[in-house]
């Protein structure tokens, strides 16, 4: 049965392209979180919307799993084939498909890095919202699973950016979603029935997305990122609420102490006694200089006015490396390298989250007790979406994969790697009750948040998911139904 | 399975790769521009995971070492299909960073302990080092066939420098002898050439077969002594790192651990020397009225860098162009420390020949895309890939070794 599968892989993409050899295998069968690693039973690189199809036709008619597959840099262990099965490689697709900078969108394949889709429109004065995440993971991949970039304070998460696509069902079957559907244009999903969302949030369990419009901005020629701190995330929460009120700052993010330092400190460490507990980089853009003067006026006057409603936040210089890894996007610094893991020899997890701003306060409380009674330091990060709307709070947790009785285990004498697990898992517990939402979240969630569930919901979820992929192959495992 | 010792010693600096992917590509951010490009010549030419950046070679090592993977042809395979360009290296930003090339070597180093490497083509090579003391398979008493006798008679018996030739320029890139030793001449450098060099072992230690490299390493220390030189010199990138650094440093940057030869001499590349010269004033120039690019040399850039500094290994050979009347200059978009391999190194010439070649012919491309007339460089063995790579495409390009067109113009 293998080598006829493996035989028909080989046809399909040629040999070169299909692999069972679990030498080849095996780099695909971990990721950097606390997932258990499992062997996929075959690797394929396909080139073409064919391949896909004929692959997924194969798939489907011997009910075997499918993972599609970039960069498996994500840390919810995505990409992990909880039961085998294949793993749908896409990197060999890797065409920016088309740069409209006039209706300012661009065209990308599943296999377009970041790092590739920067160079290209920083060449045209464009860009996109780029991720702190590694920059050879995909854009494409980042957005349909709802991941955030540089712009969401003020254009929303990736996924709200998306302008048109184009997906293969589990099914085999081809379809353009979108203003693509009708013209060569990819520039809006509106004002048509919203099948986009379909695809997008449900971590490639419905369908292979091919092709992506995503919307682009214009570089504006005056940038400037000002910086405060403050002693407390109350003080912080009530900051972002006041300067996200203008809708300016392109990116208003804050990030605690321990995540402002390269790398994060692991273990826990205490934060000196004089150094702030959170900072923010608020970054503002403008066309004109006197714009920027007139925005910086606004940002020194809502700074007094904190002030004189007796808050801590003041003007002060962000960690310089760290600053940089954040503002000169996509970075190599931060991303699940030598900021966020640099530390934690090989392991990395989080709990990513949608939360409500207002419960930031109440949910740091209780994340940081959690985390440092596991040993980690509570690297806590906020950011507004979208304005006033909705926010995220995660935190980034870099363990130690090493083996229990290493003697250089970085936290001695116990499992750091289900040590990170129920330490997040504990932080979920504690996320839901405050409304809080994981994003990319390691299947392990699934059981916290699924007991929080609209029962409607999960009917729903089950019933669309059972249209699309009724064999079950799509990513199975990942959505904590099916 | 074996124990795997070597790689063991290396346990907690390879469980420091986080398997982020940085080393995929090329990539940087800039004020106006970022720098994107392919970096991976294994990985660009086989594509699954297995192949690509220092990410596939750390989760190798992870699973040989926690016993998830045994040894098989797919795994040697996919561990001695890589150049050991060091690509990977310079994109990474973890701990890791400066171990990488060591670490992949040495799980060659454990393939060949095993028994399974390493492939055939490398293991032949290595054998007959042992015999004659070079890995192009020619006997060693023709090493020095390429010198005429006039000018062989000319070189004292002992001088300050040595110029060690190395196999690739005294078997295959005679050119390049020939044309140094001609230059060395004619700028009056004191220098003297020795019959009884051997390989350096540049290509055992990238291929595992570190017991051949040790043994040529001593007998190549003692033939300095025996010279009484007090300098080497050479026009080999690969014989400089390895004489230089793996015979001189201690790792990760260097093999001083393993070769263990007390070798100390300074090292210096042909290249360096003549930068020097012009800087003085002491080399007189004509015209080259050219559009020349220059490819960077992996052994000379990118591992030698983060020793010599980026003076000598990047900015030598564009100083000394540059200095050239009438000449045009163009870079190609990867150089320096983002330069894109010529696809011979770590025994991937000999090992996956095919994969060799191809990466070249995107060398090819990339220095055709700006116009260049010439491609230059400072290796013998980029210079013999990229060549290759020229005929195979039919390029009206010229590959020159830097040396052949100071040689020319030298007055």
């Amino acid at each position: 049965m293998g080598d006829k599968i493996l035989r028909i892989l080989k046809e399909i993409v040629g040999d070169e392209y299909a692999s069972a050899d679990e030498a080849v295998l095996y780099p695909y069968s971990f990721d950097l979180t606390w997932a258990k690693p499992r062997m996929p039973d075959y690797v394929v690189l396909p080139n073409t919307v064919e391949d896909i199809q004929r692959i997924l036709r194969l798939a489907n008619r011997e009910r075997i799993p499918v993972v599609p597959y970039v960069s498996g840099t994500n840390i919810g262990g995505l990409c992990i084939p909880e039961n085998g099965g294949i793993i749908m490689d896409l990197k060999r697709m890797n065409k920016i498909i088309e740069i409209n900078t006039e209706t300012g969108y661009v065209v990308v394949e599943p296999g377009v890095t970041h790092a590739q889709l920067s160079a290209a429109l920083k060449k045209e004065g464009f860009t996109f919202s780029w991720p702190v995440g590694p920059p050879a993971a995909s854009v494409l991949a980042c957005a349909i699973n709802c991941g955030i970039g540089h712009l969401a304070s003020k254009f929303g998460i990736n996924a709200e950016n998306i302008s048109s696509m184009e997906v293969v069902l589990p099914t085999g079957e081809v379809a353009k979603i979108g203003s693509c559907a009708f013209s060569d244009s990819w520039h809006s999903l509106w004002p048509l029935p919203q099948l986009a969302g379909l695809f997008i949030g449900w971590l490639g369990t419905t369908g292979i997305v091919t092709k992506l419009g995503v919307w682009i901005y214009d570089i504006p020629p005056f940038i400037k990122v000002e910086t405060v701190a403050t002693d407390n995330v109350e003080d912080m929460a009530r900051w972002q609420r006041a300067i996200r009120r203008t809708y300016v700052p392109l990116d208003v993010t804050a990030v605690s102490w321990w995540l402002a330092q390269v790398p994060i400190p692991h273990p826990y460490v205490e934060k000196p006694k004089d150094a702030p507990e959170w900072y923010c980089f608020n970054v503002l853009t403008a066309w004109t200089e006197k714009q920027m003067d007139a925005y910086v006026d606004l940002f020194n006057k809502i700074v007094k006015e904190e002030q004189q409603r007796g808050s801590s936040v003041r003007p002060y210089p962000y960690p310089e490396e760290a600053l940089k890894g954040r503002t000169q996007l996509p970075s190599r610094i931060v991303g699940t390298t030598k900021n966020y893991c640099g530390s934690g020899v090989a392991g990395l997890s989080w709990p990513g989250t949608f939360t409500p701003a207002s419960n930031w306060p109440p949910l740091y409380h209780e994340w940081k007790t959690i985390l440092i009674k596991h040993h980690f330091s509570p690297a806590v990060r906020l950011t507004n979406f979208q304005g006033a709307h909705y926010g995220m709070m995660r935190a980034f947790v870099p363990f130690d994969k090493r083996k229990v009785g290493d003697p250089n285990l970085r936290i001695k004498g116990i499992d750091n790697q289900e040590n990170a697990r129920q330490a997040l898992l504990e932080c979920v517990e504690a996320g839901v009750k405050y409304g809080m939402i994981p994003y990319k979240p390691p299947v392990d969630f699934w059981s916290i948040l699924n007991r929080k569930a609209d029962p409607g919901f999960i009917s729903l979820l089950t019933k669309v998911k059972d249209m699309l992929d009724p064999n079950g192959i799509m990513n199975p495992g990942k959505l904590g139904v099916r | 399975m074996a124990r795997l010792s070597e790689l063991e010693k290396l346990r907690n600096v390879i469980y420091t790769c986080t398997h982020c992917g940085n080393c995929k590509y090329f990539y940087n951010w800039g004020e106006k521009e970022n720098l994107f490009g392919r970096n991976c010549p294994s990985g660009n030419y086989f594509y699954f995971d297995s192949y690509y950046g220092s990410r596939a070679r750390s989760a190798a090592a992870k699973g040989l070492l926690e016993g998830k993977l045994e040894w098989s042809e797919p795994l040697v395979q996919a561990l001695f299909a890589c150049t050991t360009c060091a690509a990977c290296a310079q994109q990474c930003e973890v701990d890791f960073k400066d171990w990488i090339i060591r670490t992949m070597e040495t799980l060659r180093r454990e393939a060949v302990k095993a028994g399974v490497g390493p492939i055939a083509r490398q293991k032949a090579f290595g054998e007959w080092t042992l015999k004659e003391h070079n890995p192009y398979m020619e006997k060693h008493v023709d090493r020095l066939a390429w010198l005429p006798k006039d000018i062989r008679q000319k070189l004292p018996e002992t001088a300050e420098y040595l110029y060690f030739v190395g196999c690739t320029s005294s078997y295959r890139q005679k050119n390049i002898a020939l044309a140094t030793t001609k230059l060395l001449l004619k700028l009056g450098v004191d220098f003297t050439i020795s019959d009884d060099e051997w390989c350096c072992g540049s290509p055992h230690l990238r291929t595992g077969q570190w017991d051949i490299a040790q043994e040529v390493a001593r007998h190549n220390a003692e033939l300095v002594d025996r010279v009484g030189a007090k300098k080497v010199i050479t026009t080999c990138a690969g014989c400089y790192r390895t004489l230089l650094a793996d015979y001189q440093q201690e790792p990760p940057h260097g093999y001083s651990d393993i070769l263990n030869v007390g070798f100390n001499k300074p090292v210096i590349h042909t290249i360096q020397l003549i930068e020097e010269l012009i800087r003085k004033g002491k080399i007189e120039l004509g015209e080259y009225p050219k559009k020349v690019t220059y490819h960077d040399p992996c052994h000379l850039g990118r591992h030698m860098a983060p020793i010599q500094g980026r003076e000598a290994c990047y900015e030598a050979p564009r100083n000394v162009l540059k200095s050239i009347p009438k000449i045009e200059f163009v870079e190609m978009e990867r150089s320096r420390e983002w330069a894109w391999c010529c696809g011979s190194g770590g025994g991937v010439k000999s090992g996956f020949p095919e994969m060799a070649i191809q990466t070249a012919v995107e060398r090819i491309k990339e220095a055709e895309s700006i116009g260049a007339e010439v491609l230059t460089s400072v290796c013998p063995f980029c210079w013999r890939n990229l060549d290759d790579a020229i005929k195979m495409t039919g390029s009206n390009m010229k590959m020159l070794d830097i040396t052949e067109i100071l040689l020319e113009i030298v007055k």
